[in-house]
């Protein structure tokens, strides 16, 4: 009986949990390590930032889900991994507790999504300092509060001036940030305080609708729509003001510092911000057989595991070699070990990065989805179960290869909510099997705004709730 | 390049009946082009 450990229990370590405790959970022991005992289904946590969903309906306790699926749950916060051969193990402590616990393993999965490194821009975020955030749940209640207390104010008749984009020079999750910003814009129309507020997109996109991934491109009635021309469109109509190519460097009270590709400085002022801070790999320590600390060998100096992409190649060159990114996750130095979801470290960005003449460098990191993340956790379960009938893994899928779909709601209500509907593959272009300026399949990728996207988000996370508590039927619904 | 929606994008994006079948069709695209995923 083997014992196969996932640390982390977000998109891609619950997918990867979900695919080996229902195939060969019986025979071999799977377990997850987790500093968080539910699932969050983050996606809607634009919704609860604008106070248009409980928080309890985006979350579920994992352990009866795990009870069914035959996967074991250690409520545990990791801090170390031991992974040479003869005594491989993870080391955490129990979050009711405190005790060590130690979990040996022959397969590891690293999964446990990212670090929020609010650290990383001075008085960035909602504990240390004066902005908001939608990346964690007590965040997202914490931005709805602040929100709430805005929209006091424009009903008493101030105006207030409202920032919403990416904290960092180097932040990804634009997506995110880019639905809440419509989102507020909707619910404040819908309260009657749309003229009393100011709102800015403030990011670190090259372009409007970049989205950290070089932008979407669709073919529509003979030529090509940018999502550039199409987002423009979006804050245009909302009356949304919006400046790109700029780095938050610092944020005081009330006032956001940043620089732009011209290396100038400015000042922004804010009544109430929400800004994506940098992510950053969860800093697990990695020790080897004679207790040294082998972390910086394993990790990109982000905190990433390296994993079986080719690494260190210059943007020009990385942009036209789609067989750099990783494909199977596995470390090359210990192939037991994976990483799943943002934790493999990507071998570079995927828009063009830009470093301005102060020496900052403003450029989006890549954005590792919910899809993209589900979809690697299957690859990595798949290929372990190979592993464990003798087989070479045989699964594999690259974000050269991988479609995404995301669906950025603009307004909930299911009667005249909107969302705009984003499909691309794939989501790193590869200019090899697509050789067009873009790199991708202009017929499948797809750019829509309408009603009906309300529709699909609404029933997104219906269905992915079901798909993640483990429902029947939940093997049919693709990643 | 365009700047601003038209009128009559606008008129679409939110006509019940037309947003109807652009839900079946996005639906089809999306699980169609998700699902291959599965297969490998």
């Amino acid at each position: 009986m083997a014992k196969i450990v996932v640390i982390g229990a977000g998109f891609a370590g619950h997918t990867t949990a979900l695919y080996l405790g229902s195939k060969i959970g019986k025979k071999h022991e799977v377990t997850v390590i987790s500093n968080r005992d539910v699932f969050s289904y983050l996606p809607s946590w634009v919704w609860v930032g604008v106070d248009h969903m409980k928080p309890e309906k985006t979350i579920f306790k994992l352990k009866p889900v795990y009870d069914r699926k035959n996967v074991k749950f250690v409520h545990a916060a990791v801090k170390e991994i031991h992974p040479d051969a003869g005594d491989q193990y993870v080391l955490g402590n129990d979050v009711a507790t405190g005790n060590e616990v130690r979990l040996d393993y022959d397969y590891l999965v690293v999964a446990p999504g990212p670090l929020l490194n609010f650290a990383g821009t001075p008085g960035l975020g909602p504990e240390n300092g004066f902005t908001n955030s939608i990346c964690s749940l007590p965040h997202a209640i914490k931005t709805r509060d602040a929100y709430l207390a805005a929209c006091a104010r424009m009903k008493k008749g101030e105006k207030v001036k409202i920032v919403i984009g990416t904290g960092h020079p180097g932040a990804t999750c634009q997506g995110a940030a880019f639905e809440y910003i419509v989102n507020v814009h909707k619910d404040l129309v819908k309260q009657g305080l749309r003229d009393k507020a100011d709102i800015l997109w403030l990011s670190n996109e090259p372009a409007l609708g970049d989205f950290g991934v070089n932008g979407v491109q669709i073919k529509r009635n003979g030529h090509v729509l940018r999502s550039e021309e199409f987002i423009k469109s979006v804050f245009n109509d909302h009356g949304i003001r919006y400046q790109v190519q700029s780095g938050v460097m610092k944020v005081e009270e009330g006032k956001i510092h940043w620089q732009n590709y011209e290396g100038e400085e400015g000042v922004t002022e804010f009544d109430f911000a929400m800004l994506i801070p940098q992510f950053k790999g969860q800093p697990f320590k990695y020790v080897n057989k004679d207790g040294e600390d082998i972390t910086a060998k394993l990790n990109n100096p982000a905190g990433f595991l390296l994993v079986d992409g080719k690494y260190g190649l210059p943007y020009p060159e990385l942009s036209q070699t789609p067989e750099a990114w990783p494909s199977k996750y596995f470390s090359p130095t210990y192939p037991n070990m994976y990483a799943a979801g943002i934790a493999f470290a990507p071998p570079g960005p995927i828009s063009k990065p830009f470093t301005n003449k102060n020496n900052v460098a403003i450029a989006p990191a890549p954005p590792r989805t919910g899809m993209v993340s589900g979809m690697i956790g299957r690859v990595v379960a798949s290929n372990i179960m190979d592993a464990l009938e003798g087989r070479a893994p045989s699964h594999s899928e690259s974000m050269t290869e991988m479609v995404a779909a995301c669906v950025a709601s603009m307004g909930d209500s299911l009667w005249d909510g909107s969302a705009v509907t984003i499909v691309m593959r794939p989501v790193v272009p590869d200019r090899k099997k697509y050789p067009n300026e873009f790199g991708r399949d202009l017929f499948v990728s797809h750019l829509e705004m309408g009603l009906s996207g309300a529709w699909m988000k609404f029933m997104l996370h219906h269905t992915f709730i079901w798909k993640f508590k483990a429902m029947p039927g939940w093997t049919l619904i693709p990643e | 390049m365009q700047q601003e929606f038209s009128k009559s994008e606008k008129f679409w994006m939110n006509f019940k009946l037309y947003q109807l079948w652009r839900f079946i069709v996005l639906n089809v695209k999306v699980y169609t082009v998700a699902v291959q995923s599965k297969w490998k």
